[in-house]
């Protein structure tokens, strides 16, 4: 099969971009990635909620603004009757198996990029866009939010590799330009 | 004035020699240096030129207040007008000017202007602009609109650069516990208390080093009390933000505030940005904005030398300049004496005149032991000098009136009429000041939000005071109790003072200068009846723009107070407002420019399509491809060539921008039914539907084809540009009108590339890149078909058998990272064949040709009826719209309905938005407009679409013009069926 080509393909590089000896921020794009929404009913939001579990093998699912590491996948709930499931490159899931009255699963297959942000000032360059207290205390690990980064949609959520953050594709590379355009000043990095 | 460096003291760095150009003349300064200051110790005494009668104006204050030192830093596209000197740190390099004087500041040209200045009182813009008399009595502004050239060339301020600005700009966002603002005593101890308690703090300052006041005071003690207040706040982690303003205070604990990062620095680090405009979300915050020393209206007391006599220690303690040699200290209040006895003892020849009758015994015997001369009972009448202070007539209180005393020679004239907290930001809350006689000055009100004041702002003068009320101030903003040390703090009262003038004399004696207003504007403006503190603001224009009010705000309501017999309360006062010190608009626009301006969506063909010629175009916020061009041809001959091409052998589009948004669950043939016009309830597995979805009041609000993929599982597909809005519109209806409908809508615009395969030859295009060809067969994926298969290598893909163009079409879906791997299968047959790639020119041409309609039709004023899609409409089920869309006035046989419009002459064109008349009627609005005008390649000549009463039918055999007499004239038109080639649809279906 031909090989997939990332929205940030054309942009990415590998190094350093700034003057800074040591790099404050890194960001990495993390491609090739597998992502399943898990819908409820509200109804069935028990019934729905632990099979999303089962497939992210993890053993409870997530409460709003949560998420939760499985064998298979990060599962994050991203809104009150919804989880999406991040499923890293390799790794294997079992089929969902949701009954219409349960709820609806949907492949959101590419529909999003996957930038990971790390470093001493990742909560900071990140600062310049998004409106949310991003301090360890205030959005600690496995917290899930979803916000506004210029004016676009995103997800953001923190795990122990620094913090997760999912783009619409269309708008990645305008996202990603601004992003790195930002960090230059604390000493960036890209992977 | 005769200012001059002393060979010690002050915090600045002796060793560190900083060269700066001002007016184009080099001069040396020193590190800790402001231009103000560097300035000053060079002997510079006319910094500036005053705002409507040049006035000659020199530094008058050492901050944010300053009113006469406005200058233009740097040059070029990088030229900052109106920037105070006072405020700006000295860096190695700086570039100054003064503003508003030709040749320069120093000897300036439109100082004669001074010699009219009776005729430039208050409201004399206002009075010109209605009209000059006996001229244009009765006839409005005519003349105005010659002289008002020379007016705003000869009145004004700085110039700002009209080049775009090159420095970058970020904007962040914060959080913290408590934001403590100013770093003074108060602010430093308000933020240590909150940092021992584990709060986390943001401490800000504007300055660039930490203490405010006490970074003006020659005691050891207070320095070393400081050092350690400053170490331990940096031990116990508090967020320290130095030459950063806090400028605006708004709702729930959010501030505005503005961090200069580079502006300081010779050498600007790469990728750093000039400014940071900073949110901050703070639980609590506490205001130590310190405060700020008044003046008072005299005769010329804007001549340079005339300044606060905080300034003057600032100056002589933290820039180690010693501003005069002989030095006349005017007060009424307690806090100009030990600024006396340190200029005296600094050398200067000083002499005190205190209103007050009496002082204090301890004051006096400090004024004695430092040499300093005290004068009791009177104030300053009038400055004497021209470009410098030369002298001071003095004047006592004779009743309710003055009378001339001596004339005392001096340098330096300072003046304190006692102080004014600054309590902009919390009047930015909402926070109405209170006037308090005892102090004379205007209090903050309590604040209904975690707003507390400390120190100087809430009116204690004592430095101990207000280091106590910033510690209280913490313990309060925490929820904690605390009890503030008393108000004021004076041994001896101060006595209020405003104005001193003699009775019937006419001078100029400045309430602001910086707006050159003056006490006989006030005292105009209430003649003239602009008695309210609002009116008197906007006619006078007394406390606007960059100064808010800071110096003369509260002279003004005296003496407005006094003109109308009341007292100051009584007068009110005006709200302050954001910023509280200019903001560059840059800083507000962030990195949101150029660009950045809005965010670009790409489809993922967007590289591929630029890699093989496409011209792009604005979609809402796409690039899509406009059109393709080959080498020498124009916008006009490349799309013909595409359209041509599409009909001739096949074309490829992409599509990927349109919306899509899956639809799921039991119940979702139940809500499309519901949404669209047209019954979908039955529509089967493996199956497309165009729909025309309405609003609420019936009219037309988007279409789109639907594909249902699975019994519970839809593709709805939605125009590019109404992609959100349908979206948004659809999550309302389930959330607020139909929670019962088990249904989830989920955006799915970005998973999918898509491309439209347009023309006869579609199909063997299509075929030559799948694993299956058979899929695509005439009986396999019929008219209206959708499948789902697969390309060579596996790669998965939707096909929808659907035309826009009105030809054999087809629209095929790959997952999004795949889309260049499509393009490229899908393009190695289609060029061979003759095929083209083709924009949205060509997509515009062919779809006119069809009659079809897009967002240039459907514009929010069209029914289905007018769009000729009324069949659409089912009378069998209700539908959103479907109610109103039956209002009489949405049923009038004469409503503007879809039309083709040909050129009577072949020939000619028209224009896109030209009214559609009768010929005999050419006026108003016409009987209808244009909507979309192409050259026809499959006719032979220019067509178009657009709206007409009647519709087509209306108008057979009639004549009708296009009318456009902004660009082009009137042209003879005929009005046809708007679908003007294959009627039938047979090359769709073929």
């Amino acid at each position: 099969m031909a090989n997939p080509i990332s929205a940030l393909q054309a942009v990415r590089r590998t190094g350093r971009f700034s003057t800074a000896a040591t790099p404050r921020v890194t960001i990495e794009e993390i491609t090739d990635f597998g992502l399943l929404q898990f819908a409820a009913w509200a109804d069935a939001l028990a019934e729905t909620g632990a099979e999303a579990a089962r497939v992210a093998g993890c053993s409870a699912c997530p409460s709003p603004g949560q998420s939760v590491r499985g064998v298979n996948g990060t599962l994050l709930r991203v809104e009150p009757l919804k989880w999406w499931l991040v499923v890293p490159a390799g790794a294997k899931t079992p089929a969902p198996d949701l009954g219409p009255e349960t709820g609806a699963v949907l492949d959101l297959l590419q529909s999003r990029c996957w930038l990971r942000i790390s470093g001493s000032l990742a909560e900071t360059v990140l600062n310049h866009f998004l409106p949310i207290n991003l301090g360890s205390g205030a959005f600690a690990d496995g917290a899930v939010a979803t916000t506004a980064f210029h004016h676009t949609g995103v997800t953001l959520w923190r795990d122990v590799q620094g913090l997760n953050l999912l783009m619409p594709r269309s708008t990645a590379r305008s996202l990603w330009d601004l992003l790195s355009e930002s960090a230059r000043q604390y000493g960036l990095a890209e992977k | 004035m005769s200012a001059s460096r002393l060979t010690k003291g002050g915090r600045i760095d002796r060793s560190c020699r900083l060269g700066f150009t001002w007016d184009g003349r080099s001069f040396e300064g020193y590190a800790g240096d402001t231009l103000a200051s560097a300035l000053m110790a060079s002997g510079e005494t006319v910094l500036g030129r005053s705002f409507k009668y040049h006035r000659p104006r020199g530094i008058m204050s050492a901050g944010v207040e300053e009113s006469g030192a406005i200058v233009t830093l740097g040059a070029g596209e990088r030229a900052e007008p109106n920037t105070k000197a006072t405020m700006v740190e000295l860096y190695d390099g700086l570039t100054a000017c003064g503003q508003n004087a030709w040749p320069n500041v120093r000897s300036d040209v439109g100082a004669a202007l001074g010699l009219f200045g009776r005729f430039f009182s208050a409201g004399f813009y206002y009075k010109t602009f209605m009209g000059l008399p006996p001229f244009e009595w009765g006839r409005g502004t005519g003349i105005w609109m010659q002289y008002e050239k020379l007016i705003r060339k000869a009145a004004g301020m700085g110039e700002a650069s009209r080049s775009a600005d090159p420095d970058a700009y970020d904007h962040v966002h914060a959080f913290c516990d408590v934001l403590v603002v100013g770093s003074g005593p108060a602010g430093l101890n308000a933020a240590l208390t909150a940092a021992r308690q584990g709060k986390d703090v943001i401490l800000v300052e504007q300055d660039f080093d930490l203490g405010g006041d006490l970074l003006n005071q020659s005691d050891p003690v207070a320095e070393a009390q400081r050092r350690e207040l400053v170490a331990e706040l940096k031990a116990a982690n508090v967020r320290v933000m130095t030459r950063t303003t806090a400028f605006g205070l708004y709702d729930y604990g959010t501030a505005g505030l503005l961090e200069r990062v580079t502006d300081h620095l010779a050498v600007k680090p790469a990728h750093a940005p000039r400014q940071r405009f900073w949110t901050v979300r703070a639980a609590a915050t506490v205001l130590a904005t310190g405060a700020l020393e008044r003046t008072v209206a005299f005769t010329n007391n804007d001549r340079p030398g005339v300044m606060t006599v905080a300034a003057a220690r600032a100056y002589l303690n933290r820039f180690g300049v010693l501003p005069g040699r002989n030095i006349v200290l005017s007060t009424n209040n307690d806090s100009a004496y030990v600024t006396a006895a340190e200029l005296a003892r600094a050398g200067a020849n000083v002499t005190l005149v205190d209103l007050r009758d009496r002082v204090s015994e301890v004051h006096m015997v400090a004024m004695k032991a430092a040499g300093v001369e005290v004068k009791t009972g009177l104030a300053p009448l009038k400055a004497l000098g021209g470009k410098s202070v030369a002298g001071v007539v003095l004047a006592r209180p004779r009743g309710k009136s003055w009378a001339a005393a001596e004339t005392l020679a001096c340098d330096l004239l300072l003046v304190s009429a006692g102080w004014s907290p600054v309590v902009n930001l919390v009047s930015h809350r909402g926070a109405k000041p209170v006037w308090d006689k005892d102090l004379a000055c205007f209090l903050p009100a309590p604040c209904a939000d975690n707003v507390v004041m400390a120190g100087s702002a809430a009116g204690h003068w004592n430095t101990g005071d207000c280091a106590a009320s910033g510690i209280a101030a913490a313990k309060t903003a925490m929820g904690e109790s605390a009890e503030s040390p008393a108000l004021g703090g004076a041994e001896t009262p101060v006595k209020p003072l405003y104005e001193v003038r003699l009775p019937g004399k006419k001078t100029k004696s400045f309430v602001d200068p910086q707006h050159d207003v003056t006490a006989a504007d006030v005292r105009l403006a209430h003649q003239e009846g602009f008695v309210s503190v609002e009116h008197l603001k906007r006619y006078t224009t007394l406390g606007m723009a960059t100064d808010q009010g800071k110096m003369g705000n509260v002279i003004g309501l005296a003496l407005m107070a006094d003109a109308l017999g009341k007292e100051i309360p009584e007068v009110g006062t005006t709200r302050f407002r954001p910023p509280y010190t200019p903001v560059a608009i840059g800083a507000l626009a962030g990195r949101n420019t150029s660009s950045h301006f809005k965010v670009l969506r790409r489809t993922p063909l967007h590289d591929w399509n630029l890699r093989h010629g496409a011209t792009m175009t604005d979609a809402g916020l796409w690039h899509r491809p406009w059109y393709f061009a080959r080498k020498g041809e124009t916008i006009t001959e490349a799309y013909i060539r595409e359209a041509a091409t599409v009909r001739d052998t096949l074309g490829i589009c992409d599509v990927s921008s349109l919306g899509k948004i899956a639809v799921q669950g039991p119940d979702a043939s139940e809500f499309l039914n519901r949404v669209y016009s047209n019954a979908f309830a039955k529509l089967a597995v493996g199956k497309a539907r165009y729909g025309i979805m309405l609003r609420d009041d019936g009219m037309v609000m988007d279409d789109g084809t639907t594909w249902r993929l699975a019994e519970n599982d839809f593709l709805l597909t939605t125009t590019t540009t109404n992609a959100g809005k349908v979206m948004v519109w659809l999550e309302e209806l389930l959330q607020l009108r139909w929670p019962d409908l088990k249904v989830h809508v989920t955006s799915v615009s970005d998973q999918w590339a898509g491309v439209s395969v347009a023309g006869p030859k579609a199909r063997s295009d299509i075929m030559a890149c799948l694993q299956d060809p058979a899929a695509v067969s005439a009986d396999n994926l019929p008219f209206m078909g959708v499948i789902e298969t697969r390309l060579k290598g596996g790669i998965k893909c939707l096909i929808a058998r659907i035309s826009f163009s009105g030809e054999l079409a087809y629209e095929v879906y790959v997952p999004s990272d795949y889309g260049e791997v499509m393009m490229d299968l899908l393009w190695e047959t289609a060029e061979p064949m003759g095929g083209c790639l083709y924009g949205l020119e060509a997509l515009g041409t062919l779809r006119i040709e069809k009659g079809h309609v897009t967002g240039a039709e459907l514009d929010g004023r069209v029914t289905i009826d007018d769009a000729g899609l009324g069949k659409m409409a089912s009378a069998r089920k209700p539908f959103i719209g479907s109610a109103l869309r039956q209002r009489p006035d949405l049923l009038r046989a004469d409503r503007p309905q879809l039309v083709g419009i040909f050129p009577k002459d072949r020939n000619q064109t028209f224009n896109g938005g030209a009214l559609l008349c009768k010929p005999d009627e050419i006026s108003g609005f016409g009987e209808g407009w244009v909507t979309a005008v192409t050259y026809s390649p499959a006719l032979g000549h220019w067509i178009g679409l657009g709206y007409v009463s009647g519709g087509h039918t209306a108008w057979q055999g009639k004549a009708a013009t296009a009318t456009d007499p902004v660009r082009q004239g009137d042209i003879a038109v005929e009005i046809v069926s708007p679908h003007m080639f294959d009627p039938e649809g047979e090359r769709m279906h073929g």
